[in-house]
């Protein structure tokens, strides 16, 4: 099976770490790479690296780019890729995103997978004292 | 199908590598494995990592598991075996 690739694209060292942490947790990701944008970087070298790593986890599948924040440089620059059935991009990466991203067991078209990796990264957040608020009032009573 | 109850023994709970070895597990399965809270009934798919954190079990906390399939027998047996081992953290 073709997997879809990914690459996680942040500023600073987060990419790097989010992918790191993710392999602790489920195992090395061939499919998946970061890269990290230094907040001193030419935009030049920057796309440079995307697209090195665009061509390096690309399964002929299509690459989901998963950046941290919706208008700062590491999303404006992958948006230059942003190409249909090859390359897309979903803002706000999280943990659970990457994790998503790196499970794949059945295929899925490229914007198929775009969407439930964001609708997976909205759900996973969760205001957590709220959550556990029943659990409290049952010990109470 | 099989239906009983795990309960989770080590310290840390049903933390994100705990959970990823028991999906590990379960996928290594062709059954179908659920896992039900027993005190507010969430529940999740045994085989997805994302799902099984949405139980946020903590230590104490008690499943009922149910297992339905070609395999069921030696999945049940080894997921009861995976939580009464504390997933190796005892």
């Amino acid at each position: 099976m073709k997997k879809i690739g990914g690459v996680i694209v942040t500023h600073g060292q987060v990419a790097g770490e989010l992918l790191a942490a993710a392999e602790t947790i489920i195992g090395v990701q061939g499919h998946i790479t970061a890269v990290s944008i230094g907040w001193h970087d030419d935009v030049e070298m920057a796309k440079d690296e995307i697209l090195r790593a665009i061509k390096k986890v690309s399964q002929g599948a299509g690459v989901l780019l998963l950046t941290d924040m919706f208008g700062g440089t590491p999303t404006n620059i992958s948006a230059m890729f942003i190409k249909d059935n090859e390359v897309e991009i979903v803002t706000g990466v999280n943990l659970p995103m990457v994790i998503k991203l790196a499970s794949q067991n059945k295929e899925l078209t490229l914007n198929e997978m775009a969407k439930q990796v964001e609708e997976q990264g909205k759900q996973a957040i969760y205001r957590t004292s709220e959550l556990l608020e029943p659990q409290k009032l049952k010990k109470d009573a | 199908m099989l239906e009983g109850k795990v309960k989770i023994i080590n310290p840390l709970g049903l933390h994100a590598r705990a959970a990823a070895q028991l999906v590990r597990l379960a996928g290594s399965f062709q059954s179908k494995i659920k896992l039900v809270r027993s005190d507010n009934f969430v529940m999740a798919d045994a085989k997805s990592i994302l799902s099984v954190l949405t139980l946020a079990a903590a230590k104490g906390i008690e499943l009922a598991l149910s297992v339905e399939g070609a395999d069921e027998k030696q999945a049940f047996q080894s997921i009861q075996e995976i939580f009464a081992d504390g997933f190796g953290e005892l």
